[in-house]
């Protein structure tokens, strides 16, 4: 049966189908009257045709009364429930308000100021209308609520197409999309709507960054196809509803939302948008500032030392701000903040600190922004797994081992000089075949200097280890045989070495002398090296180059190599050179450590610089803390017979724990996994070893910092956006909810052609039957 | 000119045809002359000229006094005249009542006859008139005087009745009445009994009469341009008819085109000068048009 969107329209119009008829009537009664003397003619006239006459009429009429009655239906907004179950099934309606709870529904601002009322409360109001109107519909109406959080934790992916023919969809998928709705489909009752109403109040937004796409999937998968817990037979019309803020980066043309809700629409499903976003009163975005990133900027993550620290903040706004004050804490206690000078519209603001951790551990940094239009963005934690010492792997090619003049010598001093310059780091040197013995995990970079040999296993694990995301620096030097490298480390460019080595080169000396002589070493652009660059160093000025191993003659990189210079030779050449090599990074120094065919180490303070930066840049990867986001499950590895497998996780903002059983993994390590986060902040993971000390790890989880672009699409490029998707746009405030309209194939569309062709075929059978006025004619006075 | 024939006599008309006339003259002498086959010869006489006798004159012409004073023979010469009995007979029933233009097919009608009236009677030709519809209404027998042009616009606005056709009375009594032959005029719409008009005109054939039947129809009765809802009440008949007239357009203009080669077909049996009038055309246009269709048939 077809169901109207405005039934009132078609209970007024309905009569109107009568007009035709009336006026029909009405003429007959209006003739003008002729005294007509050629009688005979016309009764002649009026015998032969009078069948044909009157059939034509009585077509013209039924014509008349087809197109004022489509005029009407058209009006009327009529639908067709799809399915023939649907026929069957009578009256009922099936309503799925997806409530966006995204955290940037909690955006307060209204007329370029901090509101009272947030983008969510509207929804909420929003979504007690819709259910107190659904109690009062006339008809069998049926509900089910989801958020969008729910639906984007939820791991169900429904397909978006029908599954191909002879492929059920499997029976366990269903229960997922119907247990990420906080209501389930259900008859709608006065209990309900009142269940409804407490659930509600005690909602607030989520500090998801949930878009629309897992919420309409989720509608599509129980809708769509007709097998969903809505469809297939029950005899229930659809209406989505979509209670959102339409922030503009949720929402294009080509995005999967957009099929979804095309399909959705093209199955019959009535769409309805609620817009619970507020609209700048000046035409401008509301402003919003984001934390977006904390991380480490180097460093080494060790106690007693510095650990440089950055924060990032976004403007999400059309107008610069000035004096962002940044508060910081370490480990819920409080810290001198920092203060960003400027940032422009819709940038970046950066501030460096220091930390110094006295103790090993877990450790939690927080930075906080003032209070704006969202709350949710204006905080950022980071978790630091501080440690006293940093171990850091010397491979040294010397046989003879550690030798004071020896490579491995001049690294390490760099690297460590000494207790009074600390730097956290703790070389160890090793011959090379310790690589194939030594668990290299636990060392974020390993040096090898001046090898002259790998074997096979070392060189796998070297690999293995670099691919995982740790860092590799190779130093050439006498041992070094270019063949060698070439054939088992470079490999043509599969191998971990960076270039193909010719073979060692002596560095003429320079002709000129003095201040005019230009220096052996170059300064390319680099972060490593970024301290020496600019203007001349006399630091590296006094640097010489004597002898370095030259790179094979016409070596081009891939361009996809992501090859890249660090230092060069005057003449050129290559000095040192880094590439990526799976997740980590590979360097290769062409020359000596030990002042062997050079004198860099030899009392050269920008050797030591250089090094510590290096081994920064190298163990980035693997200091980088994870990086969590609210939704994502927090998973705590435990070692198999050394930790227990009972943990507890302190959830925050309110320290909640939550105990949580570890399992062995598919893979076969044992974890300890909380399945979703729903909140940001620092979580505290506690468990035991075996040997009763306890054990602590942080995980810092975060909003999503896109999320804080308020920009909103607006119903203009809405309607651009869904183009060809039918859909209903209401904002908050104005919203009719109308739940009387039942959702079903729209056919105002098929009507209006069919409209269209009746008054044509009507037109037509009214020239037929001579009711249209000639130019020779003579109307009726 | 009395009012009455004021109302039917149009001055243009009047004019033009006067002109006809006058040309018409020259060839056939006298418009009438050529209107009709003149079954008497001589009896009306004006003296012309005299001239010399010659042999095969006729003797009953020779002018004895002249011989009796001069001793030599001459013969009178007469210019001669036709006189001509023209009787017209208008149709008054109620069918004649219609009209779409500023004359209705009886005023039409009636002035197609006053003026032909007036042009025989200036031509020292008899005229008579009869307004019938069932019956004879009103009648006047012809008579020459220029003055008994009242009389015959007297019959042509004798009030109607609104009857029905019935010619066959009518021309019966007109047959029965009609002391000599002559031309009898119907100017008639033919519409209603029009086995009545023919059985009548051969009666008047019989007795010698020449005939000419005027077929005056409305433009609309031809054309029948009507749009919209119409309700067509009939005039003679009872009937009514509520229709979309185009419908029916189709229909009735076949009708009518099978009445009128009916007609003619019946006329030309009857040896009837049968014309077709309709009333948009101006009353003086059918009249020259008539004549001139008559002078050139008597040429």
């Amino acid at each position: 049966m077809p169901t109207f969107d405005f039934l009132p329209l078609l209970w007024w119009g309905l009569p109107l189908v009568a007009a035709p008829v009336v006026i029909h009537l009405i003429n007959l009664l209006r003739h003008r009257k002729v005294p007509w003397a050629a009688m005979e003619f016309l009764l002649a006239s009026q015998r032969k045709y009078r069948t044909r006459v009157l059939l034509k009429q009585l077509l013209l009429l039924l014509l008349r009364v087809a197109a004022i009655l489509g005029i009407v239906l058209a009006l009327a907004q009529p639908r067709w429930k799809t399915a023939l179950g649907r026929m069957l099934g009578g009256a009922r309606t099936a309503h799925v308000v997806l409530f966006d709870d995204s955290y940037s529904m909690g955006d307060l601002s209204a007329d370029g100021r901090i509101g009272d009322t947030s983008c969510f409360d509207r929804g909420r109001l929003v979504v007690e209308r819709i259910c107190a109107e659904l109690a009062a519909a006339p008809g069998q109406q049926e509900l089910a609520i989801g958020r969008f959080s729910a639906f984007e934790r939820t791991p169900q992916k429904q397909p978006i197409s029908n599954p191909p023919a002879g492929e059920q969809r499997t029976e366990n998928r269903i229960p997922e999309a119907q247990d990420a709705f906080d209501f389930r489909l259900q008859a709608v009752t006065p209990r309900l709507v009142q269940e409804v109403r407490d659930e509600l109040g005690g909602w607030t937004a989520s500090a998801m960054a949930a878009g629309p796409r897992a919420a309409v999937a989720a509608a599509a998968g129980v809708t769509g196809g007709g097998s969903g817990f809505m469809g297939g037979g029950s005899g229930a019309a659809n209406v989505i509803w979509l209670v959102s803020d339409f922030r503009a980066k949720d929402w294009k043309a080509d995005d999967e939302t957009v099929a979804l809700l095309r399909q959705l629409s093209d199955a019959g499903c009535e769409l309805r948008l609620v817009d619970c976003g507020t609209e700048a009163g000046d035409g401008r975005q509301p402003g919003n500032l984001t934390v977006e990133r904390l991380e480490m900027a180097g460093g080494v993550p060790a106690t007693g030392v510095l650990v440089p620290l950055e924060v990032a903040i976004r403007n999400n706004s059309d107008r610069p701000v000035r004096d962002v004050a940044v508060e910081l804490r370490e480990d819920a206690l409080g810290r001198p903040g920092v203060r960003i000078a400027e940032i422009p519209a819709g940038g970046v603001g950066t501030q460096r600190f220091d930390t110094r951790f006295t103790q090993s551990g877990a450790h939690l940094i927080e930075a906080r922004i003032a209070t704006d239009a969202v709350a949710a963005d204006n905080a950022r934690a980071m978790a630091i797994d501080v440690v006293d010492r940093v171990d850091v792997l010397l491979i040294d090619g010397d046989p003879t081992g550690g030798a004071r003049a020896g490579d491995a010598f001049y690294v390490a001093t760099a690297l460590a000089p000494g207790a009074g310059a600390p730097t956290g780091l703790r070389p160890r040197i090793e011959p090379p075949r310790s690589l194939a013995t030594l668990d290299l995990t636990s060392f974020a970079c390993i040096w090898l200097l001046d090898v002259e040999r790998l074997d096979t296993p070392e060189v796998a694990a070297l690999e293995a280890f670099a691919k995982a995301g740790g860092g590799v620096v190779f130093f050439t030097g006498p041992r070094t045989k270019a063949e060698i490298v070439n054939q088992s480390l470079h490999r043509g460019g599969e191998g971990l070495f960076p270039v193909p080595l010719a073979g060692p080169i002596d560095l003429l000396p320079n002709a000129a002398a003095g201040a005019a002589a230009a220096p052996d070493v170059v300064v390319e652009e680099h972060p490593v090296v970024a301290v020496l660059s600019g203007q001349r160093n006399p630091l590296l000025d006094a640097v010489r180059i004597e002898r370095s191993m030259a790179v094979e003659r016409g070596f081009e990189p891939a361009a996809a190599s992501g090859l890249r210079r660090l230092l060069s030779l005057r003449t050129g050449g290559p000095l040192v050179v880094e590439r990526p090599y799976g997740e980590g990074m590979v360097v290769a120094v062409l020359s000596t450590a030990a002042p062997t065919w050079n004198n860099w180490a030899r009392g050269n303070p920008s050797w030591v610089v250089v090094m510590l930066e290096l081994e920064s840049h190298l163990a980035r990867s693997r200091r980088r803390a994870e990086s969590l986001e609210v939704g994502d499950p927090i998973t705590v590895r435990l070692e198999a017979a050394v930790d227990e497998i009972e943990v507890d996780v302190a959830v925050p903002p309110d320290g909640t724990l939550v105990h949580q059983t570890a399992v062995a993994s598919p893979t076969g390590v044992l974890e300890a996994t909380l399945p979703a986060t729903s909140a940001a902040g620092g979580y505290t993971a506690r468990w035991r070893r075996l040997d009763g000390t306890e054990r602590e790890r942080i995980f810092a989880v975060n909003v999503a910092a896109n999320e804080g672009q308020l920009e909103r699409i607006g119903r203009e490029r809405l309607d651009r956006t869904l183009a060809g998707v039918a859909f209903k746009y209401d904002r908050a405030e104005s919203l009719q909810p109308d739940t009387t309209t039942q959702a079903g194939v729209p056919l105002a569309k098929p009507l209006l052609h069919l409209l269209a062709a009746v008054l044509i075929i009507e037109q037509l059978m009214a020239f037929s039957a001579s009711y249209h006025a000639t130019f020779r004619g003579r109307s009726p006075a | 000119m009395t009012p009455g024939s004021r109302r039917y006599l149009h001055p243009e008309a009047i004019a033009r045809i006067a002109r006809l006339e006058l040309r018409a003259r020259a060839v056939v002498e006298g418009v009438l002359a050529g209107l009709h086959r003149s079954p008497y010869k001589g009896q009306s006489v004006e003296f012309l000229q005299h001239r010399e006798y010659v042999r095969g004159d006729d003797l009953r012409r020779v002018d004895w006094k002249v011989w009796g004073r001069q001793d030599r023979l001459y013969v009178k010469e007469f210019e001669e005249e036709t006189n001509l009995r023209v009787t017209l007979l208008v149709d008054g029933s109620a069918s004649m009542n219609y009209g779409s233009g500023p004359l209705g097919k009886y005023e039409y009608a009636a002035t197609l006859a006053a003026s032909l009236a007036w042009l025989a009677l200036s031509h020292g030709d008899a005229v008579g008139c009869c307004q019938f519809d069932d019956k004879v209404r009103a009648s006047v027998p012809p008579r020459t005087k220029r003055s008994h042009l009242a009389s015959v616009v007297e019959v042509l606005e004798t009030p109607r009745n609104a009857r029905p056709t019935s010619f066959l009375p009518a021309l019966r009594s007109l047959a029965e009445t009609l002391p000599r032959r002559g031309l009898v005029m119907v100017i008639s719409d033919l519409l209603g009994d029009r086995d009545g008009v023919f059985q009548g005109m051969q009666l008047l054939r019989k007795r010698g009469h020449d005939l000419v039947l005027l077929h005056v129809m409305d433009d609309d009765e031809l054309d029948f341009p009507f749009e919209g809802p119409t309700r067509f009440e009939g005039l003679e008949l009872p009937d009514s008819i509520a229709c979309n007239p185009r419908s029916l357009r189709a229909g009735y203009l076949a009708a009518v085109e099978e009445f009128l080669v009916d007609v003619r077909t019946r006329a030309a049996a009857a040896r009837c000068d049968y014309s077709l009038i309709r009333t948009g055309e101006p009353v003086d246009a059918a009249l020259v048009k008539f004549l001139s269709r008559r002078a050139s048939m008597a040429v």
